[in-house]
């Protein structure tokens, strides 16, 4: 190989692992506690029984603060776990719904940004929602905002969850197209 | 001691004598190979050094003997492999008489273990822990709940593998009292180096007062401190994960609770159990175990205190 | 050989023109002996008034008739409205708004539905999905006395239609999804006050079984079987919630209900025969103690529930009168049994069941086929009947001139598995996940006509979808059922030829009544308003790429959306 040639094949390679770089840091995973203290709502007030709450002011600032990452392939792995954990199943089925409302349509009966599925699910909504305030933890929470977001393409595809091991009943969520604007509330 | 050539019962006895059979066999057959190699290097140094062009001597006799050596390493193949096959017919023909069925599934990472009954009332559930009576055999059914876990317990038996959506089985006996270890062995995640649980075999006395005192509810707590714990522990987070029997706290997703405290190690073998461990455990388990699926907490010192004291009520 | 069926003694409501009860009459037989409208002039039936109930959830109700008057209770938010029936068109007497929380909507399994109010003396009495029970005045709709007999914050709603016996009220919980402990409780019609609760899982003295309770097979026999067929505390929430028919014996003093399936529904959870779940029991009114029970499904393992209907009817079988109940249970059989002591006298398919091979009539068991059996993601396939079993809580009807029983079901199987759950109050407690398919060979719903006699089929009528309302049968010789796309039909009783149907704004999933309006005619009145469990892919709005919604419907209902809409009317047909 020439010597010009051989500069090239480095440079390029040089390049090459640089750029790929930046890809590492999203899906970096912090493995101490959090370091920003929950909302002391969060512990306040946490109920002896599941009552669906009033709508609440919403946690919209947390969203940011609490390290909130839709782009992290393991947050929306995480956020999968707990959607089966802790029963979003039995009443949300795999998105289409049940006696809950479906979250993988264009639908959303309270709002689709984080921080209002974020208040939806801590302080619960009127019609049935239950609380979970004070049950599941802020962390986790955050990781399930973003896996209901992805249940109807709203996240990076290349991040979003592919074919779980259960039966099967929607297509993955890496193949769900996100709603189209003319159909958002 | 975690040992597989500390045979604790028939099936470990069996695959650790074929391992000594091999192992002896292979020594001998290695020293010899060593010497042959020694004395052909030596012959040849030698012959070198008198005539360098002398030809080799004794062709006919080193025929024999290369020919007689490739035969005997045959025999001995084969008779390691009728070893094998021995032992493998005796790992399947323990007798089941009055076996007691207990059905592990294994979770990243800890186990769950379910000790079956033919009466629905008397059946118990635990974690981390496999308590087996002496001398009697245990059928263990294996399930898994994630990815493909390995049940090992070196002092009883070998590996068997626990596959999400199959349902097998493993079988053993132990000859003798004692402590042992089991551990996952198969690569299953960031924690695959904790996943351990601890195997008591006790006499059959002391086994049926511990099965007797599992089947009982936790007990009410007397202590102020430890009945907030256990107001903390039911209208918080943990009764999400995790069950304590004779509470409204009915989770599946963590290990159960109701005796905690008997146990001796927390978090599948991560650290041993104590009340100031398992201070440390509850506020920030991702330090002692990284990446386990148990979230830290942020707790008031008087409310970790509190619910540590209700978890030391839990034996 | 037609069957010969001798005529129920004292069974038959008040008044003929009369629809006090949801079921008619304590014998839940749906049969109106009304013939104006026979077989030859069906064919010119037309509306003569309708309602809306301002609603577009599932109306699975009855409307209730009974001194010149019509009562219908809807869907959450489970008003009243009463009708005027004595000129010729609607008259609106009043309306009453329970004020029901709406939160109870988040613990309702199968849509918020409500299965009809009951008169009784000048009272009209029902339940909210919150569970309250109101008694109201039923001329003025002023309210006499209300009671909660729950929270639904547990998981615990309201929606049968419960019956009164003499001076009692009886009523049911629903909430099995939700691990939710079931009871059939009696309130003082008068004050509301609970005289006695019977649980459906615990010790003896909580299911109110005591020295008088005689099963009559041994398998039902047994101290506190309530918890030692549990794993330890299992049964507090276990499930055997009373939210189906309740029928009575006034002759033998025996009321008859089903208790529903086991929580959780995953059964690897819950070994042993779990006690007294998916159970037909027989009761005294006036003190709720068991004289009979028998277990239709132990260690139910497919939600088959218990909970369907007990039709009293005397037969002819074996050269002499049997007083028996008819139970087509979801389970795939319809059980024919002798109401006074239990026993079994005949339990046939009457739809496809690969689950299990028979009941054994010496025990009584019914053979399950473990191969059937989902696993911890291990999938079991063509389970038949699937969990919304071969009929669910759509009511069947009795024809004493023919000797049939008009079902009105569905045929489908499904595919499911397990995973573990964990119990939270007041969130589901399942544990499967399913999808539903139409059976190989079946239509989706059919309206069939058994005959218990002869234990076969004499007729059906083949349904497109599952039929999901209930029947009606008369003294013309007619069967009224409704389809999930909005059709309302009357079939020839004898040989199910269609005669006469209607398109109604809605699917049609509630039961239709005969009544006599004020100037002497007959009426069929029918709610439409699609939803229930097997409409909730309309009703509650669901997506049709996820077929494991709405516990597995979705995948067999999806091309209902494009049939029919939501919406809530009463219909009234008469003949011009």
């Amino acid at each position: 190989m020439s010597s010009v040639s051989r500069k090239a094949a480095v440079a390029t390679a040089l390049a090459a692992i640089l750029l790929a770089m930046p890809g590492c840091e999203r899906e970096a995973r912090r493995f101490d506690k959090a370091p920003v203290a929950p909302d002391a709502r969060a512990r306040a007030g946490a109920l002896a029984s599941f009552t669906a709450g009033p709508p609440g002011r919403g946690l919209q600032e947390r969203a940011a603060a609490g390290g909130y990452d839709e782009r992290s392939a393991w947050t929306l792995a995480q956020g999968k776990r707990w959607y089966r954990w802790f029963n979003c199943i039995g009443c949300h089925a795999q998105g289409g719904g049940g006696s809950g409302p479906a979250l993988m349509d264009a639908g959303w009966t309270y709002g689709k940004t984080p921080g209002d599925i974020f208040t939806t699910l801590m302080d619960g909504r009127p019609n049935g929602m239950p609380a979970f305030r004070g049950r599941i933890p802020e962390e986790q929470a955050w990781q399930i905002v973003a896996y209901v977001r992805s249940l109807s393409g709203l996240v990076p595809s290349d991040a979003e969850t592919n074919r779980g091991d259960e039966l099967h009943g929607a297509e993955p969520e890496e193949l769900r197209e996100p709603a189209r604007p003319e159909d958002k509330r | 001691m975690n040992d597989a050539l500390d045979a604790a019962g028939p099936q470990a006895a069996w695959i650790a004598r074929l391992w000594w059979i091999s192992l002896w066999l292979c020594v001998a057959v290695f020293i010899g190979v060593m010497a042959a190699l020694g004395w052909a290097l030596w012959r040849s140094h030698r012959a070198a050094a008198a005539d360098g062009n002398a030809p080799v001597r004794g062709d006919r006799a080193l025929r024999v003997l290369v020919a007689s050596a490739t035969l005997l390493s045959s025999v001995l193949l084969v008779g390691l492999l009728e070893a094998s096959v021995l032992t493998d017919r005796a790992l399947g023909r323990l007798p089941r008489g009055d076996a007691l069925s207990i059905r592990v599934t294994a979770h990243q990472w800890w186990w769950e273990m379910v000790y079956e009954d033919a009466r629905a009332d008397r059946v118990f559930a635990t974690a981390n822990e496999l308590v087996i009576p002496v001398g009697r055999p245990v059928v263990v059914t294996l399930e898994a709940d994630d990815v493909i876990h390995s049940f090992w317990v070196p002092n009883l038996h070998g590996k068997k593998d626990l596959i999400p959506g199959r349902s097998t089985t493993i079988e053993f006996r132990a000859d003798r009292a004692g402590r042992f270890v089991g551990r996952c062995a198969e690569f299953c995640g960031l924690q695959h180096a904790f996943m351990a649980y601890d195997v008591v075999a006790l006499p059959p006395d002391r086994y049926a007062q511990w099965a007797d005192h599992e089947r009982t509810s936790a007990p009410e707590p007397r202590a102020a401190e430890a009945v907030r714990g256990r107001e903390l522990f039911l209208t918080g987070s943990c009764m999400l994960c995790h069950a304590v029997q004779g509470t409204s706290a009915q989770g599946r997703r963590g290990p159960d609770l109701t005796h905690f405290a008997s146990r001796s190690h927390i978090g599948a073998g991560s650290i041993a159990n104590s009340p100031q461990a398992l201070a440390r455990w509850i506020e920030d388990p991702q330090k002692l175990k990284p990446g386990a699926n148990m979230p830290s907490h942020f707790l008031p010192p008087d409310d970790l205190a509190a619910l540590v004291a209700y978890l030391e009520t839990l034996t | 050989m037609a069957a010969c069926a001798i005529a129920q003694a004292a069974l038959v409501a008040a008044s003929p023109g009369d629809w006090p009860m949801a079921a008619h009459d304590d014998a839940n037989t749906r049969y109106s002996p009304l013939a104006e409208i026979t077989v030859s002039n069906v064919a010119r039936l037309r509306p003569a008034w309708t309602f809306s109930t301002s609603t577009d959830k599932g109306e699975e109700g009855a409307p209730i008739v009974a001194d010149r008057a019509m009562f219908v209770a809807t869907a959450f938010p489970n008003r009243v409205l009463a009708f005027d029936l004595s000129g010729s068109g609607p008259r609106l007497l009043w309306t009453f708004d329970p004020k029901a929380n709406p939160g109870a909507r988040g613990v309702a399994c199968c849509d918020v539905v409500n299965r009809g109010a009951v008169y009784a003396d000048g009272r009209l009495f029902f339940c909210t999905l919150d569970n309250q029970v109101l008694a109201l005045d039923a001329r003025t709709g002023r309210e006499l006395w209300r009671r909660s007999l729950g929270e639904f914050a547990t998981g615990q709603s309201m929606t049968m239609a419960p019956i009164v016996v003499r001076d009692k009220l009886l009523v049911g919980n629903d909430g099995d999804d939700f691990g939710v402990r079931g009871f059939i409780a009696a309130l003082d019609v008068a004050t509301g006050a609970e005289r006695w609760r019977a649980w459906s899982t615990g010790p003896d003295a909580d299911v109110r079984i005591g020295p008088g309770f005689a099963p009559f097979y041994a398998g039902d026999r047994g101290k506190d079987l309530g918890v030692s067929t549990w794993p330890p505390q299992a049964w507090r929430i276990g499930g055997g919630t009373v939210n189906g028919w309740l029928s009575y014996d006034a002759q033998l003093d025996l009321v008859y209900h089903g208790t529903g399936s086991p929580a959780p529904r995953n059964p690897v959870q819950r070994p042993g025969d779990n006690k007294w779940t998916s159970t037909l029991f027989a009761r005294r009114p006036d003190s709720g103690e068991a004289v009979w029970a028998y277990q239709t499904s132990p260690h139910d393992r497919h939600r088959y529930d218990g909970g369907n209907e007990s039709v009293l009817v005397d037969l002819a079988i074996g050269g002499r009168t049997r007083h028996v109940l008819l139970h087509p249970d979801r389970n795939g059989y319809v059980y024919v049994m002798d109401r006074a002591t239990g026993e079994l006298l005949s339990a046939d398919p009457y739809v496809l069941v690969t689950t299990s091979h028979g009941v054994d009539p010496a025990s009584g068991a019914l053979r399950y086929d473990p191969g059937k059996d989902p696993g911890l993601d291990r999938v079991a396939r063509e389970i038949c009947p699937g969990s919304a079993g071969a009929k669910n809580w759509q009511p069947s009807a009795w024809s004493p001139r023919t000797g049939l029983l008009y079902l009105p079901h569905q045929n489908l199987c499904e595919d499911a598995a397990l995973y573990e759950v964990g119990h939270v109050s007041g969130t589901p407690y399942l544990g499967t996940q399913a999808r539903m398919h139409r059976a190989p060979g079946a239509p989706r719903g059919e309206l069939a006509a058994w005959d218990p006699v002869a234990r076969r089929k004499a007729w059906t009528a083949r349904e497109a979808f599952p039929v999901w309302s209930g029947a009606l049968a008369t003294a013309g010789d007619l069967v009224f059922y409704g389809t999930m796309d909005g059709w309302f039909k009357a079939v020839d009783a004898r040989n199910g030829k269609e005669l006469w149907k209607f398109r109604t704004v809605s699917g049609i999933v509630g039961q239709p009544v005969s009544f006599t309006a004020g100037d002497g005619h007959q009426c069929i009145a029918v709610l439409a308003g699609v939803g229930g469990w097997a409409g909730l892919v309309v009703s509650n709005d669901l997506d049709t790429r996820d077929g494991t919604a709405a516990g597995g419907f979705v995948e067999a209902m999806k091309d209902l959306p494009a049939a029919t809409s939501r919406g809530g009317m009463l219909y009234v047909f008469r003949l011009p």
